[in-house]
């Protein structure tokens, strides 16, 4: 199989470099990409679920720009929504009439919804959700979950990380993931100081397995967060509309007092959207925040219109399916080289790993070989599927998952292992 | 921990245990050393304690006291100690006058020998046999500071708290010098050479030159990495928490 370079991505990045802090940054930074050198770093475009880097290499996207790309890249029902709204006016002296059809869909949309509110990142929803329970309970601290990223305002970074001070973070309570006890335990040694807790519907970190949430564990911390009066605020930036249309509260049963919305909700236009209860409009309105951009109108209509569309043609069941499938042929291919592919989290935004070098260092040699043949996968970070990817996708992945193992040289190892358990017998 | 004294655990720690290549590796010390035979204790009064014993032309560096000593070095406080490094200061001996001559004249050229290849200059880069030296002291320096840095800065105990267990090597390619870093049941050490389980993440710069002016801070790590000039592999999280106690260090040993 044909591999690809990327001299154009390389010479463009070194040109970043001279006038960008990193070259490029944060998440998208090529530092995790391992090796930098088998990924390309600049897209040129993008169409349904393929997008062509700028040395016009082709690549089956498994990544959706990490999450936001939905139903495909360029996707002509959501690109005519915003043509229409672009010509009627984007940024206005005040919001267009489309913004309160938007919070009426989403009310309607989101199980238990009351009130929606629109800005543009994610961390710009979790960060308002944390003012809010705080507002609304006159306590200070924040129970989030160990590893569980929320973005990077710095209460949601890590002590120790550059430009955070103790004090940003001396309100954060960390405690380890489906610990409901741990939860407990930190109600009890800050009795009547917790304003909420803050969660992802399952724990997705990086660089580690992911974890669904145990069974009965978000009703015991609804449980909890009753009895205490403590504010539930799920951050559903990731996992939301790739389990359930509905918010992924309604997909494991429970319901939140907050929910914050982004990446998927406008197909790659940036809004964002936090979405609450009745009982917490008031709450939320005391709170004054706002921004420059957040009433955008042509974003408001990639919204509504991706949500239209997701919802018509069931965007996550397809999103499952697909997942599902991909990860059962992966599994297959890798069994066959004689390797454990292990998958967790949710099929629609999985966590891949070879179990059988705890270094990471040969998941990481796969997932570059991939990319080198046109399979973007990143190895340190869940993969996300969209509604666009297609059975030809699927076919094509998997020939060349199947020729990534046999570059990466693990036949014979498998073969090493058939022959040491032959010998055995 | 108050400036003065992490920066007394650098250097009794990090810096100091360069002396072993030293002798090593650069012929002009060894020559001076070759028939030494002498046991130095430095103690720092609330403060670290190390020791540095000569023996048949080899220099040895270890934590703690060595018993006995020949000589025992005292330095009222770590501010004491570091003024010392910095070439400021001498400190009082307790036990041992009789090598008070020794210690002015020849353990003093030893250390500024060390501080010549320590602290370098662009011309002094140009020589091969310099950079090489100059980049195996500063690897190591870089490695023995992690553990110092990680149990006694306060702003790193979040990080230390988050510390997956594992190996972590820092190598120079194609045969250049490798140290590494171990960490385990939230404590970490460090080590020279090749480490005796495999690493969990490394680092791997493509040569001397490219490595000396990464760990020097000459060169933007990002753009290093993205480019392929220095590769990290494995678990990164590892090395993400050793770069950013690393980018404490120019803070004491600049
Ligand atoms: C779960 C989660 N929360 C919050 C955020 C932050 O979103 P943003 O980067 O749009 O601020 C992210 C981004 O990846 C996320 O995955």
């Amino acid at each position: 199989m044909k591999t690809y370079t990327f001299a154009k991505s390389q010479a463009l990045f070194r040109r970043a470099a001279q006038v960008i802090p990193c070259g490029i940054y944060g998440h998208m930074s090529p530092a995790p990409l391992v090796p930098p050198t088998a990924y390309p770093f600049f897209a040129a475009r993008g169409k349904g679920s393929r997008f062509w880097d700028v040395d016009g290499n082709e690549f089956i996207d498994y990544m959706c720009a990490y999450g936001p790309m939905v139903l495909g890249y360029n996707h002509p029902v959501v690109d005519e929504a915003v043509r229409k709204q672009l010509e009627q006016g984007n940024t206005l002296t005040a919001p267009a009439p489309i913004m309160v059809e938007l919070a009426e869909y989403l009310v309607e949309l989101i199980a238990g919804a009351g009130f929606a509110y629109f800005a543009k990142n994610g961390g710009d929803m979790t960060s308002y959700a944390t003012m809010i329970a705080r507002s609304a309970t006159g306590r200070k601290k924040i129970v989030a979950i160990k590893g569980g990223y929320h973005g990077v305002a710095s209460w949601m970074q890590g002590g120790g990380h550059h430009g955070v001070v103790d004090e940003d973070v001396e309100n954060m309570i960390r405690i380890p993931w489906n610990d409901v006890a741990a939860f407990e335990k930190a109600i009890a040694r800050h009795p009547g100081q917790i304003a909420g807790f803050i969660a992802t519907p399952y724990h997705h970190p990086t660089f580690v397995d992911n974890e669904l949430p145990a069974e009965g564990y978000w009703q015991n911390i609804r449980r909890l967060c009753d009895r205490e009066g403590i504010v539930l605020i799920i951050d559903d930036v990731r996992c939301g509309f790739r389990l359930d249309i509905r918010g992924s509260h309604a997909y494991f049963g429970f319901q939140p007092d907050l929910v914050c919305f982004c990446k998927a909700i406008g197909n790659g236009y940036p809004i964002s959207a936090l979405v609450g209860t009745k009982k917490m409009q008031n709450e939320a309105a005391k709170v004054f925040y706002t921004g420059s951009y957040w009433f955008q109108a042509a974003p408001m209509a990639a919204a509504l219109a991706t949500l239209k569309e997701l919802k018509r043609i069931d965007g996550p069941k397809r999103m499952l399916d697909y997942g599902k499938r991909l990860l059962d042929g992966l599994t297959e291919v890798a069994r066959h080289h004689g390797l454990d592919l292990k998958t967790t989290g949710a099929p629609s935004l999985p966590y891949l790993r070879l179990t059988d070098d705890e270094t990471l260092m040969q998941h990481q040699d796969w997932c570059a070989e991939c990319t080198r043949r046109g399979a973007y996968f990143t190895s340190h970070h869940n993969w996300f599927m969209s509604a666009a990817h297609t059975a030809e996708d699927l076919q094509r992945t998997l020939d060349i998952a199947d020729d990534a193992f046999k570059a990466i040289g693990t036949t014979s190892k498998g073969e090493r292992r058939a022959t040491n358990r032959a010998r055995k017998k | 921990m108050c400036f003065e004294r992490v920066k007394a655990h650098l250097n009794l720690h990090a810096v100091l245990p360069n002396l072993e290549d030293l002798v090593r590796l650069d012929p002009e010390a060894r020559q001076l050393t070759r028939d030494w035979q002498i046991a130095i204790q430095f103690v720092v009064r609330q403060g670290p304690k190390a020791h540095v014993v000569f023996k048949q032309g080899a220099c040895t560096v270890g934590r703690g006291l060595h018993v006995p000593p020949s000589v025992v070095l005292f330095f009222a406080s770590p501010a004491h100690l570091n003024r010392m490094f910095d070439g400021k200061s001498n400190p009082v001996p307790l036990w041992g006058f009789t090598k008070l001559p020794f210690l002015s004249r020849d353990f003093a050229k030893l250390t500024d020998r060390l501080t010549y290849f320590l602290k370098p200059s662009e011309a002094l880069l140009e020589d091969p046999s310099y950079l090489a030296l100059n980049t195996r002291l500063t690897l190591n320096t870089a490695a023995y500071a992690v553990p110092e840095l990680l149990a006694h800065r306060r702003e790193l105990r979040p990080i230390a708290a988050g510390l997956p267990d594992g190996v972590v090597q820092l190598q120079v390619l194609p045969d250049g010098p490798s140290a590494y870093v171990v960490s385990a049941d939230g404590k970490t050490s460090a080590g020279r050479g090749e480490p005796a389980q495999r690493p969990m993440a490394r680092m791997a710069m493509k040569d001397m030159a490219t490595a000396n002016a990464f760990l020097s801070g000459k060169l933007d790590s990002f753009t290093a990495i993205a480019a392929g000039d220095v590769s990290i592999r494995g678990q990164l999280p590892l090395l993400d928490a050793m770069s950013l106690v690393l980018d404490h260090v120019p803070k004491y040993l600049s």
